[in-house]
């Protein structure tokens, strides 16, 4: 009597393995499966987000839209979110090349420094990176009202360069410190100058690290909300500021084509980052 | 080489600017310290008398520790998630065949999304009346849209912790590939030659070896999900308030008194983040010198 209760968990064992063997597909099926299963779940959100921007009544509980039409997308040019996508092309711009110029000379001088000092310069670059956008915002809107600039465009780009550089100088101190700096010797022993050596060893050299440090600090900006919306104070209309706005009002279709228009430049940049890793 | 040509006086100038790139975060955080204690800012005490009251009421409220609370737990399961939906990529997919190849590029594809586009989705993909509970209908699984479970806005976070997790697992899935494949198939082939099984490789050799690689990466993404805002504010409940959130509530307060609140709570923010920030330093190192040991290991 004592061993009933094993004896039924060991039947109820045999019977959900047998249940669970013959449910599963056969073992070559089930690698195109979980291929499947990755595409959807990697793009099933992106390809929904693109069709509710054409939908228009896509009422419960269909599982199509009514009707699929352009007329969201028609009324990007005149709308907020033209507008929107204006400002955020600048700030994107505006922050990467800054961030790189910033960036380059100090990851250069991270690379020569030995242990342990790397690693309390690595930490002070993270700082900026890791501290959350809120914490970071609500300091950085004090710097921005001390130099007057709180609310206002310039000072949304400063507040988008202090994470940019920090993530630009991350990723050019990690090749940096990885490259062999002698040809930099060889040219600077045949009498090349300090500009010649930047023109002609360095950024050939460093061409993909650029690339890759430029996509990451547009992405940075290209994407920022916290930073936009605690120093901009409202008045800096960036695209996931107008992105936000229509979401939380439940515009559906309108928040899609923002969204997807935020998806956009974004997938370009990963092109440029891939294509830059794999000049490293 | 490059070291040699290094002088002392130069060697502090890359520190130098390396504190100049986290200057506005000391500065900033330099500020919330002052505000928080009643010394600038909104609120600030008449008299510029040190005033830590302001403290003293964040930190015996309720409110605050519930939310600090529930941001940890929705940050450590979506993290916990993502890594493991990285490593199950990592593995399943780690060999040179197209298809291998073409589906480590596709788990990527999501890597630029940025959390404000994941939040949009997910509302159409785990909304009462979104993608979820339409198939469940069409599955005659659900009659009404206050039939499905609710996804988003509900007490536990299931619909952020979901959220955060596929934003950041692609990333992780990178740098579990890359690890994956610094790897090599050595320690795996020398396991093979004593007689381990597939499990008993994976278990004693594969995932030690992803895990460290990993680590750094994980703690990042931690940071990330515990500081993200915009999936919070779209995602999350009103009760209890994720910490983002709260803090952005806080300093939009039309009361200026209450505004101070934000910077102690920003400050609590900031110290996770540089505990967080410690851990990933301490990580890190300790990667690269096993990382050394292992090639020296290998080399010879």
């Amino acid at each position: 009597m004592e061993s009933r209760p094993v004896v039924a968990s060991a039947h109820r064992h045999d019977a959900w393995c047998i249940v669970v063997t013959t449910r599963l597909p056969a073992p070559h099926l089930l690698r195109p499966i979980a291929l499947l299963a990755l595409v959807l779940f990697s793009l099933g959100p992106m390809l929904l987000l693109v069709l509710q921007s054409f939908a228009f009544g896509w009422r419960w509980p269909t599982l199509w839209p009514d009707t699929l039409q352009l007329d969201a997308w028609r009324n990007v040019s005149s709308g907020t979110l033209g507008r929107g996508l204006f400002t955020s092309a600048g700030l994107a711009i505006a922050t990467t090349c800054a961030a790189v110029l910033f960036a380059l000379p100090i990851a250069r001088g991270m690379a020569t420094l030995p242990r342990p000092w790397s690693h309390i310069a690595a930490a002070l670059v993270f700082l900026p990176v890791a501290a959350p956008p809120i914490a970071l915002g609500a300091g950085l809107h004090v710097v921005a009202l001390q130099l007057g600039v709180a609310g206002s465009w310039s000072g949304v780009w400063l507040a988008h360069c202090v994470p940019a550089v920090g993530y630009a100088t991350l990723v050019l101190t990690g090749v940096l410190s990885t490259r062999d700096a002698r040809d930099e010797e060889v040219a600077r022993t045949l009498g090349a100058s300090a500009v010649h050596r930047w023109r002609y060893v360095l950024l050939p050299q460093l061409r993909g690290a650029l690339t890759e440090a430029a996509a990451v600090a547009f992405l940075v900006s290209w994407a920022q909300v916290a930073l936009t919306l605690l120093v901009g104070g409202g008045a800096v209309r960036a695209l996931p500021i107008e992105v936000l706005a229509l979401v939380r009002a439940g515009q559906e279709t309108e928040a899609a084509v923002g969204a997807v228009l935020l998806v956009l430049p974004a997938m370009l940049a990963l092109s440029a980052l891939r294509r830059g890793a794999a000049r490293v | 080489m490059s070291r040699s040509l290094t002088t002392p006086a130069a060697s502090r100038l890359p520190l130098l600017a390396a504190a100049l790139v986290a200057a506005p975060v000391l500065v900033g955080a330099g500020y919330a310290i002052l505000a928080s204690l009643g010394l600038a800012g909104p609120g600030q005490a008449a008299n510029g008398m040190l005033d830590a009251s302001r403290w003293h009421f964040v930190l015996s409220s309720r409110s605050t520790w519930w939310s600090i609370g529930w941001s940890l737990q929705v940050a450590i399961i979506s993290t916990a998630l993502a890594t493991l939906g990285a490593v199950v990529v990592a593995a399943a997919f780690s060999t040179s065949t197209r298809a291998d190849r073409w589906a480590r590029g596709v788990a990527t594809l999501p890597l630029p999304v940025p959390h404000l586009v994941a939040a949009a989705s997910a509302l159409l993909v785990l909304g009462q009346s979104g993608l979820l509970a339409r198939i469940g209908y069409a599955l005659g699984l659900v009659q009404t849209p206050a039939d499905m479970p609710p996804l988003v806005y509900d007490a536990p976070g299931v619909g952020l912790m979901l959220t955060l997790a596929w934003k950041e697992w692609t990333f992780l899935a990178l740098v579990a590939i890359a690890v994956r494949g610094s790897i090599g198939d050595l320690y795996d082939e020398t396991a093979t030659g004593l007689g381990a099984r597939t499990w008993t490789r994976w278990r004693l050799v594969t995932w030690p070896l992803l895990w460290r690689g990993l680590l750094p990466s994980v703690i990042a993404v931690f940071v990330f999900a515990l500081g993200s805002y915009e999936a919070a504010v779209l995602l999350a409940p009103v009760q209890p308030a994720p910490l983002p959130v709260l803090t952005m509530e806080r300093f939009a307060d039309p009361a200026l008194a209450r505004r101070g609140d934000a910077y102690v709570l920003a400050l609590l923010a900031l110290g996770i983040a540089a505990l967080a920030v410690g851990l990933h330093e301490w990580s890190r190192a300790r990667w690269s010198r096993l990382h050394t040991d292992t090639t020296r290991g290998a080399s010879s």
